[in-house]
């Protein structure tokens, strides 16, 4: 019986991943998606890139020197640079403030810029002019062939920026993608769950499947199967964005920002194992794919909300109470909480605790489900209430 | 009763939805092995009874038994079933689609593969086995449909209402079908709310309403029993004057240009009747009528088996 059971259900599982990826729309949404995701991980490589055109002060020192060497760095990050010759490191630090400076290279010291680079100084103007500046400086004081090898083990400026740059801007950039990730894959997958199970109800197919097919084998097949689909597109995308991040350098697939990427993944498979069930029950309810929006809304406003307001957090400082509360009830936590991790609010307890609760909730959804979508999934008629369901007696 | 040999009997079946009483202790048997009309009006509750037989609607009471067993999951993969509202996916594919509901009934991956394509040929149908189910005519949805309750080879076929809608090129395609299952020993049951038009069809019948039995048996049997009825024409009579003649255990039921029927209390009387009819000129025709299945409702019940109102489908069932 036991190995029955599963032969049937593989068979479901089997034909809910065929018929999805046959579907043109499949293939749409993932290239799209895609594509979202190779962005998400090209911009802040590119924010981290280079201007075109970029006024530089040159402060103390052996002007015609550091004139060249601010040239060179522009040279090197193709940038055309335009060398203002400063008088002192006070009237510099002022134009960096107004902007009317990119960045200062003070004579053998240090390069001042108006703030430090979010995703760090490697290739950029700055970073680069302190190592031109660096390789003057010391070329000026030794002995060629002393320099060279000085020069080899790194001579870098310091680089001072005039304001800190944001804390974990980074993570947070990535908390977002996987805040919208998570918040994409259970909604759309959901809905196909809902639009599928309406239309096996409308078309009257379910009473041939159930002639030999439990309702609960249907459901569990159904489920299985949009979720391996969904899980197969989540890998693509963060392997899209791992492998595009490193390539670029992008600082957003380092440190912290990993830990997020993995707690999205965690967080996205709780998230579809508490909401898969109740899109199917929302499907039994239905009788016309009309109704697969409307019956749909009490699921996605939760998703919706914990979504928007993560914009809140993720670029503000500190976390509102209320968001810190979403991140504790099981319909709105497989969002909040991974955004609360990216900004690094939350303590391993908390996450743990979220998780516990996450799941404990997921076993009674999906009970509640099961139970509504097998007594309303052979029921005709018109659109059913979920609370007319329950009271039938079955 | 009660056997290993493919009847399927109901005993009791009653169902209710709120003041509708669906079935009413209904009870009747099939045997293995003939074509059998599950007939009766709109609404007698036919479809509520079907769908109790392959386990999606819930009955109140009663019992339904086959083989001498309560239906399991085992049994089930024996049944093929095709529901009044056809079932199929409308994005699947004819063949695909047949493979799965076969593997759904226990069939391996090839032997699947085979029957999809058998049975979308005998049905006329399997030239268009990669087209969606959705870009067929709906007569060739329906023998898409019969092909997807017939493909993992059933012992006992539940077909409702199958012949509805059908071309008539459609009927008999299916009709043959259904007459080579039951030869082969299949156990059958269609429904159908046309009595007359599938009598010819049927070995045998339960014909219901309001959910109650009102006649069993076998067609010949049934057409048999109740009055005695003789149809004749004489010669010449354009009017059938001659019946004026007749004695008084003679009823004219009816006069057609001539040709009447006359109601009888037994077969004796018969002579009768064609004495008086030799009387009045040379008999042109002199038979036994037999009862329609119309009339075997209409003497059963005391008026015709008008259609009514669907209010037990659309209320449904429940699980």
């Amino acid at each position: 019986m036991t190995g029955n059971w599963w032969t049937l259900t593989r068979l479901v599982i089997k034909r809910e991943i065929r018929e999805r990826t046959q579907a043109k729309s499949f293939w749409i949404a993932t290239v799209i998606l895609l594509i979202a995701v190779a962005a998400a991980a090209v911009i802040p490589a590119v924010l981290s890139g280079h201007r075109s055109t970029a006024r530089v002060g040159v402060v103390g020192g052996d002007t015609v020197a550091l004139t060249q060497a601010a040239l060179e760095a522009g040279r090197i990050t193709e940038t055309t640079v335009n060398v203002i010759t400063v008088p002192d490191v006070a009237s510099a630090k002022a134009q960096l403030r107004s902007g009317n400076l990119d960045a200062v290279l003070v004579g053998g010291t240090e390069v001042l810029v108006k703030q430090n680079a979010v995703f760090g100084s490697k290739g950029t103007l700055a970073g680069t002019l302190a190592q031109v500046g660096g390789f003057a400086k010391v070329y000026q004081a030794l002995p060629p062939a002393v320099a060279a090898s000085v020069a080899r083990s790194g001579v870098g400026l310091p680089i001072h920026g005039l304001i800190p740059p944001p804390q974990g801007l980074a993570s947070r950039f990535t908390g977002l993608a996987v805040a919208i990730l998570i918040y994409v894959i259970i909604i759309t997958f959901g809905m196909r769950i809902t639009i599928g199970v309406g239309e096996e109800k409308s078309s009257r197919v379910v009473e041939v499947l159930l002639t030999t097919l439990r309702p609960v084998q249907l459901l569990t097949g159904k489920v299985t199967g949009m979720g391996a689909l969904a899980m197969a597109q989540v890998a693509a995308l963060a392997g899209c964005y791992l492998a595009l991040g490193y390539a670029l350098g992008s600082p957003a697939v380092q440190g912290a920002a990993i830990g997020v990427v993995v707690a999205g993944v965690v967080w996205l498979l709780l998230g579809y194992a508490f909401y898969c069930t109740a899109y199917a029950a929302a499907g039994s309810l239905i009788t016309r794919q009309a109704d697969a929006y409307n019956a749909t809304i009490p699921l996605q406003v939760p998703l919706i909300l914990g979504y928007v307001l993560a914009y809140t957090v993720l670029f503000a400082d500190g976390v509102s109470w209320f968001y810190h509360l979403l991140a504790f009830v099981p319909f709105t936590a497989p969002v909040a909480m991974p955004v609360l991790i990216a900004v690094g609010a939350a303590p391993l307890w908390e996450i743990a605790l979220s998780a516990a609760i996450t799941i404990a909730s997921t076993v009674v959804m999906v009970r509640l489900a099961a139970t509504i979508y097998e007594r309303a999934i052979l029921r005709t008629g018109g659109r059913l209430k979920v609370r007319q369901v329950l009271a039938s007696v079955s | 009763m009660g056997s290993q040999d493919g009847t399927l009997e109901l005993t009791g079946l009653r169902r209710t939805y709120g003041e509708v009483v669906a079935l009413d202790d209904l009870s009747f048997t099939v045997p293995p092995g003939q074509v059998f009309g599950f007939l009766g009006p709109n609404g007698a509750g036919k479809t509520t009874a079907m769908r109790a037989i392959v386990g999606v609607a819930s009955l109140d009471s009663g019992t339904v038994r086959w083989n001498g067993e309560p239906i399991g999951p085992q049994a089930r993969s024996r049944i093929g079933y095709m529901p009044e509202e056809r079932g199929l996916y409308p994005a699947m594919r004819v063949f695909e689609q047949l493979e799965y509901l076969a593997r759904l009934h226990g069939m391996g991956a090839a032997a699947a593969h085979a029957a999809a394509r058998h049975w979308a040929d005998r049905l006329g149908v399997g030239s268009r086995g990669e087209d969606k189910v959705e870009a067929l005519s709906l007569g060739n949805q329906q023998r898409v449909q019969l092909a997807a309750a017939l493909v993992h080879d059933p012992k006992l076929l539940v077909l409702d209402e199958p012949f509805s809608g059908l071309d008539p090129v459609g009927v008999d395609a299916m009709s043959e079908v259904l007459a080579e299952r039951a030869a082969a020993g299949a156990t059958m049951l269609f429904s159908s709310h046309q009595l007359d038009l599938v009598e010819h069809l049927c070995q045998s019948v339960a014909i219901i309403d309001h959910g109650r039995l009102v006649a069993h048996g076998s067609v010949a049997e049934l057409g048999r029993a109740g009055k005695v009825r003789v149809s004749v024409r004489v010669a010449g009579d354009a009017a059938g004057r001659w019946a004026e003649h007749l004695g008084p255990a003679a009823q004219v039921e009816s006069n057609t240009d001539g040709t009447v029927v006359v109601t009888l209390r037994d077969r004796a009387d018969a002579q009768d009747v064609l004495d008086t009819a030799r009387a009045a000129g040379p008999v042109e025709q002199f038979g036994f009528v037999r009862r329609r299945l119309s009339e075997v409702f209409r003497d059963a019940v005391g008026h015709a088996p008008q259609d009514e109102p669907k209010a037990v489908a659309a209320i449904g069932g429940s699980s």
